[in-house]
C-alpha cells in the first residue's frame, strides 16, 4: 500500500484552488499558496533563513520555513512559472478582483502590476499558439487576456460567461497549444489563439481543468462530477455527493500513464485511472482539500505529487515502486477478484430465480407483490402546454399504462433541467391512477435525456415493477406552435444565407423542436413560453433565411445549431435588435458613470488617509503631553473619520459591483454578436468589436453588431 | 498489544438471518473446523475447508426460511449435532447431514430464537417462551415485550433460562415463573454465555452498540463491565468469546449491523479493551472464533448480511512476489476463478434464455409479470445522543437507487459514511398529493447498504416511505413504511424522577384496555403492539433531545399522563381526542397544569441553550482571531480567553459540525413551550412568539423565565 513519504503542519490556512509550486531561485521547488487576510505563504525548507525583510516579504513568526508575501488584497488565484525570457528563476504570479501582480521573489521585486477590470477567476502560465513568448492568461468576467513579462497585453478575447477554469493543451494535435476555458454558463471551450474552435457543455460550473496527456484532460464540476474528455468526447466521468476541490495529472502508480487525482471537500484524495475513472489509491485528509501539485521536494531528483488541506496540512507521495505491482491500495487482487466474480455469479442466479418464480406463476391472492399482466407497456407522450391560469407554461410528459395498473410514483434523472439531478411525482395513496403528467419546465434551451423510472403495480402493492425509458426532450421545446395572432410581431431580426435545401431545414425544425404534426414548410413561427414573444422563421428561395425574434441570444443559439446541423463551417449574418442595443447604449453610458465615480471616491479616499495620519500623529502628540481632553477630542474625531471611511466603502464597492455587472453585461454584447455568425466572420466580429471598445467608438460598435464587419 | 488479521473470503450462501453460522468442534488436536451456516432459502450448508477451497460435507434442499442455528448434544459428549428453526419447526442434523429430528412446536408464529442443550429445548416466538425436554413441553413465560434471544444457564440439576426483551430488559426464568428482571442501557439483541462450560455470568448486546456483562446471581444480577457506544457504530447482532490473541484469557469477539467486527481484549485490569477492528461492507449476522482456513491458525469466521462466510484470520498473506510484472497468483486461487469463471458463462446462458423467455410472455395477453419478493433488511430507530431517526437499509445484491417519500415536515442528514448522491425534488406539500420531502438517492456500484438520518419534529407525525430498487432484472422496487409518531422524541426508560413537577392529563370514557393502548402505541414509540396481560400498566419514556419525562398508566375506561413538559402533555390531547373522536368513543378529559413545571423545564434547557449559544459564539470568533494571528504573526497580545478559543478550534468545529441545527431546534422546542403553556389558559400567544425570539436572541434564563410568567 502506497503511504505518503512527508507529512507537513503549515499552520497556515490554504484557500482552496491556490496552490502551487514554485522554484523561485531556479533550484529549489517551494510550495506557495495564498492564506486568510491577503497573503501569500512561501514554504522553503531547502534555504532556511537567508531571507531579506523587505518590501511586501517578511518572515513567518512561527515557522521559519515560511515568508510571508503580503498582497493586501483578496487573492483569487495564483500560478507559478518561467515567464521572463532571461530570469533564473520562475515568476510568482498573483491575481485578485482587480489586479494582477508579476512577483519576482529571488529579488524581492515586483515584475509588473496591472490593474484588470475584470478581475482574475483563474490563472494559466505558458505557451499559447503561436505566440512566441509565454503569456500569463487570466480569465475574469466573460473576459480572457493574457500578459507577457513585460505586463503588455498580447491576448485578448471574450467567453461566454465567468470564467472558473483555464488549461493549456494542445487539443488538436498539431504541436501548438489551445487553451482551454471553463466557464458558469457550464460550457468548456477550446481557443485556438482568439478563435473558438470547438464548446462541449455540461451540466454545472467548470471549476477545475487539467492536462492529462496529449489531448487528453480532466474536468471538474460543480456538483460534484469529475471526468476525463479526450478531444471534444467524454471518456468517462464519475458523480460524487461531496465536490472536487482540485486535479491534476500525476503518474501514481508509474505505469506511464498518468492518472487523475482529485482532492475532494471532504478530505478525500483519489487516483483514478484516466481510461475508465477506476479508483486505484485514495487516502484521507482530515479537512477538505485545497490543492494538488507535483514537485521535487526532497530534491532527490523524483518527482513528488504533493496535497495540501485547507488547514495546512501537506503530503508528498512518490510513485509507487515497482514491487507494489500497481496495487496501492490494502487489499488483495485475487480476493477482489474472487469476489467480484462470486458477486456475479449470486446477481445471475437471483435473476435466474426471478424468471423460474415468475414462470411458475403467482397466486392472485398475494396482492403485495404487485402482479401485473405480462404485456402491461407505458406510453410516454411530449407536448407542448401553454400557460394557464392555475400553471405556468411547461412542457407535459405524460406516462400511463394500458390497463388497469397504476403509477405508483414517476422518478425522472436528468441533467441540467431540475434543481438537483431528479424529479420526483407521487400521488397520494387516493390519487392513484393509471396516468402520469409531470410538468417540465427547461430553464435553458438545451436537449436533455430523460431518464424515466416509472413503479407500476396494484393499489395496495408494497413491491412494484419499474419500468425503464429514455425519452430525449428537443433543444427548443419551450416554443409553441399555435400562435396568437393578437401578439405584436417582434422587432429583431437576423438574415443570413445557406446553400441547402429547404426540406433540410424543415428537417432540422423537426428534430429540434416540438411538433406534435411535424412540419413541411421552413416558414413557421413559434410563441415562446418563455415569455420572449413570437419567434418567426422563413426562408426564400434563395436560400435566404430570416429569424424575427427580440432575444438575441435565442437567435444565437438556433443559428448555432442549425449551422451543426448542416454542417455550415462559415456564415455571416446581418442582424438588428433594436431593443437589445438600446439596452446596450445604456450600460455603455452607464459604464463610463461608474468610472467617473470610482475616480472620485479614489481622491476621496487619498484625502481622508491623509486626514487620519495627521489626526493620528496629533492625538499621539497629546497623549505624550497629557492633554487628555484634546487627546479624547481627537480620537472621537479619528473615530469618526473612520466611520465615514467604512460608508465610502461600502459606496465604492457597490460602486464596483454594479462596474463590473455591465462590464460582464457588455462582453456578453460581444459574444451575443459574435454567437449570430459561424466560423471566420465569428471571430471578425468579436475582434472588430474589440477594437471598437477599445477606441471608445460606440457607433462602430453597433455597426459591427449588425452587419459583421467594421467598414460599410 | 494488537493483533494483525487478514480477511479471506470462503464461500457465498444466500442471505442469512442473526446467529445462523457455528463451528462444528474440531475432531483431533489443531484439525481445521467444519463449518455449519442456514440462509433464507431453508438451505444448510456444511462445508470445510481444504486446499484453500470449500469443499461441502453437505447441503440440505431449500425449504422455508431458517431463522436460527444451534448446536447440541447429549451432555458430556461433543456438541456437534445441528440444529435449524424455520417456521415453527426445528430439525436437528448429524454431522454428517442426516436429520434425525423433526419437532413441531405448535406455535402460531414462527420461532425467532433458539437455545439447545442436552436433551433441553428452548424456543421463543415474538411473546412467548417454550421449554421443551425430549420434545415434551415443560415450561411457558409469556413475555412484556417481544423476545430478541435467548439463552440458558445451566449446572447438573437446574436450567436458567434468560431472555433478551426488546423493553430495555433481560429477564430471568426459573421453569414457568419470572424470577427477576435486570435493566440494560438499550434494548438487547443477543445474549450469549461468556463461559461456554458453565458459569453465570451472560453477554449481552443491543441494538444501540452497547455490549456488557451480568452475573446472573440466584435471586439478583450484577454487572460487571459495561461497553458504550461513543463512536456511534452499529448495533450488535452477534458476540462470542475466544482466545484470539492467544495470551490465555478469552477475548470477546463482536459483530454490529454496520459491518464493524471488533475483537475485545483484557487488559490486567480486567476491563475489555479495542484490540482489532475491521469493516465489512454489510451486517455480521453470526460470529465465532476457531480454525477453519489452515491448521494451527486461529481465525475469526463470520457470516453477514448477504451470506458470505469471512473468516479474519492469523494466518499472515502471502506476499505475492514474483519474476515479471504479472501479479502471480497462486495455483489453488487460479482454479477458483477459472472454476468460476466457467460457471458464470454457463449461467449466463441460462439467464438469458430466462430473459428471452420473459420477455415472450410479454406478447401474450393473458400472463402475468410477478417477480418474487426480494429480501431487505431495516431499521429505523431512534439515536438517543442527537436526537434523530437513522434509517438503515440493506439489500441482498446492489441498490441502485432509493426513494424516500414523507407525508410530514422531516430533515434529512447527511451521513459521512453514504457515498450515494442524494438529490431533493420539488415537492407540493399541499393536497392533492401531500408529500413534505420527496428525495431520490442514486447509489454508487456495489452499494448494498444505505444509511440515513432524519430528524423529525414532535407533534407531527405521519408515514416516511422508502422505495428500495436493486440493481437486479427485471427491475422491481420495494416499499417500505416507518411510522413517524407524534412523541417521536421519547425513548422508553426503566423509571422516572417523581420529585419533578408534573402535569397530568387525565382521560376518563367507555373504552377497553386495549382501544387505549393501541392509542398509546400511536403516540409512543417502543412500546409492545400487543395488549399487555393484567388489569393496568404503566411505561415510562424520557426526551431524548430535552431530558423531560412521561409515565404513562391506564387500564380499562382510565388513562393517566405526567409528564414535567407542558409540551408533551399538549401533544398527547392533540392526538388522543382526535383519535377518540375518530372511533366516536366521548372522552372526558381533564388537565392538572403545574406552572412551575414550565420554569423547571426552562432550567433544564438552560444549560444546553447556554452552552450552545457559547459555543456559536466561539465557533464565529475562529476564523477572525486566526487572520488576526497571521496578521500579528503570533497569538501572544491576545486575552487568554480567545487565545483559548484558538487553541481549541478545531475541537470546537467538530463539535458543532457534529450537531447542526441544535440551536434552532432548541428554540422550536422553547416556542412550543411558551404556546402550550398559555394553550391550557386558553390564550393564544402567538403573536407574541416575535418577542420572546427577541429575548432568545439576548439570551438570559432570568429574563426569560419573566417573560414566560408575564405574558
Amino acid at each position: 500500500m502506497l503511504v505518503p513519504i512527508f507529512t507537513l503542519k503549515l499552520n497556515h490556512k490554504i484557500n482552496p484552488r491556490m496552490v502551487t509550486v514554485g522554484k523561485f531561485d531556479g533550484v529549489h521547488p517551494c510550495l506557495t499558496a495564498a492564506t486568510q487576510a491577503g497573503k501569500v505563504f512561501i514554504h522553503n525548507p531547502h534555504a532556511r533563513g537567508q531571507r531579506p525583510v523587505a518590501h511586501r516579504l517578511s518572515q513567518s513568526a512561527q515557522d521559519s520555513d515560511i515568508s510571508l508575501l503580503n498582497i493586501n488584497q483578496a487573492v483569487t488565484c495564483l500560478t507559478a512559472g518561467t515567464l521572463g525570457p532571461n530570469t533564473t528563476g520562475d515568476t510568482l504570479l498573483v491575481g485578485s478582483q482587480t489586479n494582477l501582480l508579476a512577483y519576482d521573489v529571488h529579488d524581492n521585486a515586483d515584475i509588473f502590476y496591472r490593474e484588470v477590470t475584470d478581475g482574475a477567476n483563474a490563472i494559466v502560465l505558458g505557451h499559447l499558439g503561436d505566440k512566441p513568448s509565454p503569456l500569463a492568461i487570466i480569465g475574469g468576467n466573460c473576459a480572457l487576456q493574457g500578459f507577457d513579462h513585460a505586463g503588455n497585453d498580447h491576448f485578448w478575447t471574450v467567453t461566454g460567461d465567468n470564467v472558473r477554469s483555464l488549461v493549456l493543451c494542445d487539443f488538436t494535435g498539431d504541436g501548438k497549444n489551445e487553451l482551454l476555458v471553463g466557464s458558469e454558463d457550464f460550457d468548456i471551450r477550446v481557443f485556438k489563439e482568439d478563435e473558438l474552435v470547438y464548446e462541449m457543455s455540461e451540466n454545472e460550473t467548470v471549476t477545475s481543468l487539467c492536462h492529462m496527456h496529449d489531448s487528453r484532460f480532466g474536468y471538474a464540476l460543480a456538483n460534484g462530477t469529475v471526468g476525463v474528455y479526450d478531444r471534444s468526447a467524454r471518456y468517462w466521468r464519475i458523480k460524487s455527493k461531496n465536490h472536487a476541490m482540485s486535479i491534476h495529472a500525476f503518474d501514481l502508480n508509474a505505469d506511464g500513464v498518468v492518472e487523475l487525482i482529485t482532492g475532494w471537500s471532504n478530505g478525500k484524495i483519489d487516483a483514478r485511472s484516466d481510461r475508465t475513472g477506476e479508483v486505484i489509491f485514495k487516502d484521507n485528509f482530515s479537512s477538505s482539500v485545497a490543492g494538488v501539485v507535483e514537485g521535487d521536494y526532497r530534491l532527490d531528483g523524483q518527482i513528488q505529487l504533493i496535497c495540501a488541506s485547507t488547514e495546512g496540512e501537506v503530503r508528498g507521495y512518490l510513485p509507487a515502486s515497482k514491487d507494489l505491482k500497481g496495487n496501492l491500495m490494502d487489499s488483495s487482487a485475487e480476493q477482489d477478484l474472487i469476489r467480484e466474480l462470486s458477486q456475479r455469479r449470486q446477481n445471475l442466479l437471483l435473476e435466474l430465480r426471478n424468471y423460474e418464480e415468475n414462470a411458475k406463476g403467482v397466486s392472485e391472492t398475494n396482492s403485495g407483490v404487485g402482479v401485473i399482466p405480462a404485456n402491461t407497456q407505458l406510453q410516454t407522450a411530449l407536448s407542448v402546454r401553454p400557460a394557464t391560469e392555475a400553471q405556468k407554461a411547461h412542457v407535459e410528459l405524460s406516462i400511463s399504462t394500458p390497463n388497469e395498473t397504476i403509477i405508483r410514483a414517476v422518478l425522472i434523472f436528468a441533467e441540467g433541467i431540475f434543481e438537483g439531478e431528479s424529479h420526483v411525482v407521487h400521488p397520494s395513496a387516493q390519487n392513484l391512477s393509471g396516468c402520469v403528467r409531470v410538468p417540465i419546465v427547461p430553464p435553458k434551451d438545451i436537449p436533455v435525456d430523460l431518464h424515466i423510472k416509472a413503479f407500476v403495480g396494484g393499489k395496495t402493492s408494497t413491491q412494484f415493477h419499474v419500468f425503464e425509458i429514455t425519452r430525449q426532450l428537443p433543444r427548443f421545446s419551450m416554443y409553441d406552435i399555435t400562435v396568437d395572432s393578437s401578439a405584436a410581431p417582434p422587432t429583431g431580426r437576423v438574415t443570413f444565407s445557406i446553400n441547402d435545401r429547404p426540406q433540410r431545414v424543415v428537417m432540422w425544425l423537426n428534430q429540434n423542436f416540438l411538433l406534435p404534426e411535424g412540419v413541411d414548410s421552413p416558414d413557421i413561427t413559434f410563441n415562446s413560453l418563455r415569455g420572449g414573444g413570437l419567434l418567426s422563421i422563413s426562408m426564400a428561395s434563395n436560400g435566404q433565411i430570416t429569424l424575427r425574434t427580440d432575444d438575441i441570444d435565442l437567435a444565437g443559439d438556433l443559428i448555432q445549431s442549425l449551422a451543426s446541423f448542416l454542417a455550415i463551417e462559415e456564415l455571416s449574418a446581418e442582424a438588428d435588435f433594436p431593443g437589445y442595443f438600446e439596452e446596450l447604449h445604456t450600460t455603455l453610458t452607464e459604464v463610463d458613470e461608474f468610472h467617473s465615480v470610482h475616480q472620485k471616491l479614489t481622491a476621496a479616499m487619498a484625502d481622508h488617509s491623509n486626514y487620519i495620519r495627521n489626526m493620528l500623529v496629533q492625538a499621539e502628540d497629546a497623549r505624550l503631553m497629557g492633554e487628555m481632553t484634546t487627546m479624547k477630542k481627537r480620537y472621537r474625531e479619528l473615530y469618526d473619520l473612520n466611520r465615514d471611511l467604512v460608508n465610502e466603502y461600502k459606496i465604492r464597492s457597490n460602486n464596483h459591483n454594479a462596474l463590473l455587472a455591465c462590464l460582464k453585461s457588455v462582453n456578453q454584447a460581444i459574444q451575443r454578436a459574435g454567437r449570430l455568425r459561424v466560423g471566420k466572420p465569428k471571430n471578425q466580429v468579436i475582434s472588430a468589436c474589440r477594437d471598437a471598445i477599445k477606441s471608445n467608438n460606440i457607433n462602430a460598435l453597433f455597426r459591427i453588431m449588425k452587419a459583421g464587419t467594421a467598414s460599410s | 498489544m494488537e493483533i494483525h488479521l487478514n480477511r479471506v473470503d470462503y464461500i457465498q450462501v444466500g442471505v442469512t438471518s442473526q446467529k445462523t453460522m457455528r463451528l462444528l468442534p474440531a475432531l483431533g488436536k489443531k484439525a481445521t473446523q467444519k463449518v455449519a451456516v442456514a440462509d433464507h432459502d431453508g438451505i444448510l450448508t456444511c462445508f470445510g475447508m481444504k486446499k484453500g477451497e470449500a469443499v461441502p460435507v453437505f447441503k440440505t434442499l431449500p425449504g422455508q426460511k431458517i431463522a436460527r442455528l444451534d448446536l447440541g448434544g447429549a451432555a458430556g459428549t461433543p456438541q456437534e449435532k445441528i440444529f435449524v428453526c424455520s417456521g415453527s419447526h426445528v430439525r436437528g442434523f448429524t454431522k454428517k447431514g442426516k436429520q434425525f429430528l423433526t419437532f413441531e412446536a405448535n406455535l402460531t408464529e414462527s420461532i425467532n430464537a433458539m437455545h439447545v442443550s442436552g436433551s433441553d429445548l428452548f424456543v421463543c416466538a415474538s411473546y412467548i417462551f417454550n421449554h421443551y425436554c425430549d420434545c415434551k413441553d415443560q415450561h411457558y413465560y409469556l413475555s412484556g415485550d417481544k423476545i430478541n434471544d435467548i439463552s440458558c444457564l445451566s449446572s447438573e440439576n437446574l436450567s436458567r433460562p434468560v431472555l433478551a426483551c426488546q423493553d430495555r430488559v433481560l429477564r430471568v426464568l426459573q421453569g414457568s415463573e419470572l424470577v427477576y428482571d435486570i435493566e440494560v442501557p438499550g434494548p438487547p439483541s443477543v445474549l450469549e454465555l461468556y463461559n461456554k462450560d458453565g458459569g453465570e455470568d451472560v453477554l449481552y448486546g443491543t441494538t444501540d452498540g452497547k455490549i456488557g456483562l451480568v452475573q446472573i446471581g440466584e435471586s439478583a444480577a450484577a454487572t460487571k463491565w459495561e461497553i458504550d457506544n461513543d463512536k456511534k457504530k452499529g448495533g450488535i447482532l452477534c458476540i462470542d468469546t475466544y482466545d484470539i490473541m492467544g495470551d490465555g484469557v478469552n477475548d470477546i469477539l463482536v459483530g454490529r449491523d454496520d459491518g464493524t467486527v471488533e475483537v475485545f481484549g483484557f487488559d490486567s485490569s480486567s476491563e475489555p479493551t479495542l484490540r482489532f477492528e475491521h469493516v465489512l461492507s454489510e451486517s455480521v449476522t453470526s460470529i465465532q472464533g476457531g480454525c477453519v482456513g489452515k491448521e494451527s491458525y486461529d481465525e475469526v469466521l463470520t457470516a453477514t448480511y448477504t451470506g458470505w462466510v469471512t473468516g479474519l484470520t492469523t494466518e499472515p498473506q502471502k506476499a505475492e512476489a514474483g519474476p515479471g510484472d504479472e501479479v502471480r497468483m497462486s495455483k489453488e486461487i487460479q482454479s477458483k476463478v477459472e472454476a468460476l469463471r466457467a460457471e458464470l458463462e454457463q449461467l449466463q446462458v441460462k439467464v438469458l434464455q430466462g430473459r428471452e423467455q420473459y420477455q415472450q410472455t410479454s406478447q401474450s395477453s393473458t400472463a402475468v409479470s410477478a417477480v418474487p419478493v426480494f429480501s431487505i433488511n431495516d431499521k429505523f430507530t431512534l439515536c438517543q445522543d442527537d436526537a434523530s431517526y437513522s434509517l438503515t437499509l440493506e439489500v441482498q445484491t446492489a441498490i441502485d437507487n432509493l426513494l424516500l417519500q414523507s407525508d410530514v415536515p422531516i430533515d434529512l442528514l447527511d451521513v459521512d459514511k453514504n457515498s450515494a448522491v442524494v438529490s431533493f425534488s420539488e415537492c407540493d406539500s399541499e393536497q392533492p398529493n401531500g408529500n413534505f420531502l420527496l428525495a431520490t438517492y442514486r447509489c454508487q456500484a456495489n452499494t448494498t447498504r444505505l444509511e440515513l438520518k432524519v430528524r423529525s419534529i414532535e407533534g407531527q407525525y405521519g408515514t416516511l416511505q422508502a422505495y428500495v430498487t436493486p440493481r437486479l432484472q427485471p427491475k422491481t422496487c420495494q416499499v417500505r413504511q416507518y411510522q413517524i409518531k407524534p412523541l417521536s422524541l421519547h425513548q422508553r426508560t426503566h423509571s422516572i424522577e417523581q420529585e419533578r413537577p408534573m402535569n397530568r392529563l387525565s382521560l376518563v370514557g367507555q373504552f377497553s384496555f386495549a382501544e387505549i393502548h393501541s392509542w398509546v402505541v400511536f403516540c409512543l414509540p417502543e412500546v409492545p403492539e400487543k395488549t399487555p396481560a393484567g388489569e393496568s400498566i404503566a411505561f415510562y419514556f424520557h426526551n431524548t433531545f430535552l431530558g423531560t419525562q412521561l409515565e404513562a398508566t391506564y387500564c380499562k375506561g382510565e388513562g393517566h399522563f405526567k409528564s414535567d413538559n407542558i409540551s408533551t402533555i399538549s401533544i398527547l390531547n392533540d392526538v388522543l381526542s382526535k383519535e377518540a373522536t375518530k372511533r366516536k368513543i366521548n372522552l372526558n378529559i381533564s388537565y392538572d397544569i403545574n406552572d412551575d413545571s414550565v420554569s423547571h423545564t426552562l432550567k433544564m434547557i438552560h444549560p444546553k441553550l447556554q452552552y450552545q449559544l457559547l459555543l456559536a459564539r466561539k465557533v464565529q470568533l475562529i476564523d477572525a482571531l486566526k487572520e488576526l494571528q497571521v496578521h500579528e504573526g503570533n497569538a501572544d497580545f491576545l486575552i487568554a480567553e480567545y487565545r483559548n478559543i484558538l487553541d481549541e478550534s478545531a475541537n470546537l468545529l467538530e463539535e458543532y459540525k457534529k450537531q447542526p441545527a441544535h440551536l434552532e431546534r432548541l428554540y422550536g422546542m422553547i416556542t412550543d413551550l411558551f404556546i402550550d403553556k398559555f394553550k391550557f389558559k386558553g390564550q393564544n400567544v402567538k403573536t407574541k412568539v416575535s418577542s420572546l425570539l427577541e429575548i432568545l436572541d439576548n439570551y438570559d434564563l432570568n429574563s426569560l423565565l419573566d417573560f414566560f410568567n408575564e405574558a
